[in-house]
């Protein structure tokens, strides 16, 4: 039995393993066919490879510590692209954040551009409305919004509103609120606070009490015990005890 | 990966850069007879292994189907990334020098001839008989190119017979 080419070809190129390359040699060493391919074969290649070498080039010499040296210092694509996005965000950030910078300007009139609406210019100062806290309630057919106490230099200022609530608004951290259907507390002690009230016009009874005294009634249409604020509209009601 | 793996693993790197870029650049020069393609693609493959962090189980393998899918892709864009390219590469290919005395011996038209056969073969029988060339395992060459081992022998020969037939009869279709 010859030996075929895979057994030939492995042979040739040492990968037989040990014990069917031991038994291909004791093969070759007896048929003088199989010797005689077998030299064939190893000439075959010999020639090849002495042709293949005619067109080879110098192998470059790159030394791999470079080669990875510079691949240390060599960001990938999507880095790069990253980093582009967050120098352009970070330096917009900074040009808005300028004093004086005219980016918040046109960026406004971007905005209403863009809108076609007047964008309110911020003067820089915090809104008073961000730092204010308060309580809305819907009144029931008596509804009664209860000072806990008098407290000198505080007033409240009332307004009638188309809404369907009752609010209380004070500076922040001025008083505790609780509510009830018909009863909203207002524990004011030693806050000397100032208080923006609005009262639905369609509440059918709504009553201010200063530690249990009524200041103020609406009812219906008509309201009583309070003064009309000359300034800006609705009623003033000091909460001060020498003025109830 | 902790300080000593990276450590190991840079050494298992350097050794087998050491080893196999020449084998693996050999077999892309004479595969496309462009020497700086074939430095290019070579060291990209190198670079990949190293930014896999890892060693493959069989790295030689690894190596040889990365660099013929960025040879592919290199041959149809025909770009070239020049950037990371080590100036030694570019001074040892693109000048390539003058030709040694064995080299200038061999003259133009049998380089030429031997050219046209590599190129007239078919694909599969091309890059075995490069691969087996330079020397690369049965196990190797079955895995890069998707064959079966138990054939690669078989396959060889066939390689070097179709070499022989464009060699030796350029003009046969």
């Amino acid at each position: 039995m010859h030996l075929d080419d895979e057994q030939l070809q492995r042979l040739l190129h040492a990968q037989l393993p040990s014990r069917a390359a031991r038994n291909a040699r004791d093969h070759l060493a007896e048929c003088t066919e199989c010797r005689e391919r077998f030299v064939s074969a190893q000439q075959d290649e010999g020639r090849i490879l002495g042709l293949l070498r005619q067109i080879d080039h110098a192998v470059p010499v790159v030394d791999p510590a470079a080669l990875v040296g510079r691949l240390r210092w060599t960001t990938p694509p999507w880095g790069r692209w990253a980093a582009g996005i967050f120098l352009v965000l970070g330096m917009a950030g900074a040009a808005f954040a300028l004093p004086g910078s005219p980016v918040p300007r046109w960026l406004r009139s971007a905005v209403e551009w863009v809108g076609g609406e007047k964008v309110p210019q911020s003067s820089g100062e915090p809104d008073p409305a961000t730092l204010m806290a308060g309580i809305a309630a819907v009144p029931g057919p008596r509804f009664v919004i209860a000072f806990e106490s008098p407290e000198p230099g505080g007033e409240a200022r009332v307004r009638l509103s188309d809404g369907a609530q009752v609010t209380v608004r004070a500076p922040s951290g001025a008083a505790s609120y609780t509510s009830t259907p018909n009863r909203l507390v207002i524990a004011n002690a030693g806050t000397g606070a100032r208080f923006d009230i609005t009262i639905p016009r369609k509440a059918p009874r709504v009553e201010i009490r200063i530690a249990g005294t009524r200041v103020f009634l609406k009812q219906g249409a008509r309201v009583t015990g309070a003064k009309p604020a000359a300034d800006r509209g609705g009623y003033f009601i000091p909460l001060a005890p020498s003025n109830p | 990966m902790d300080a000593p793996e990276a450590a190991s693993f840079h050494d298992h790197f350097t050794a087998l850069f050491q080893v196999h870029f020449p084998r693996l650049y050999r077999y892309l020069d004479r595969l496309s007879g462009e020497p700086e393609l074939a430095a290019d693609v070579a060291q990209e493959a190198f670079i990949r292994l190293f930014r896999r962090g890892s060693l493959p189980d069989a790295p030689e393998a690894w190596l040889i189907s990365v660099a013929m899918n960025l040879f592919r892709n290199e041959r149809s864009s025909r770009s070239r990334r020049s950037r990371l390219l080590t100036p030694a590469r570019s001074e040892a290919v693109l000048s390539d020098g003058p030709p040694s005395p064995e080299q200038a011996a061999v003259s133009e038209d049998s380089r030429r001839r031997v050219r046209t056969a590599i190129n007239g073969m078919p694909e599969r029988e091309r890059q075995l008989l490069l691969l087996r060339a330079e020397g690369y395992s049965y196990r190797d060459m079955a895995e890069a190119l998707d064959l079966n081992e138990a054939s690669i022998g078989t396959l060889l020969a066939r390689a070097r017979a179709a070499f022989r037939e464009c060699y030796e009869d350029p003009d046969a279709p």
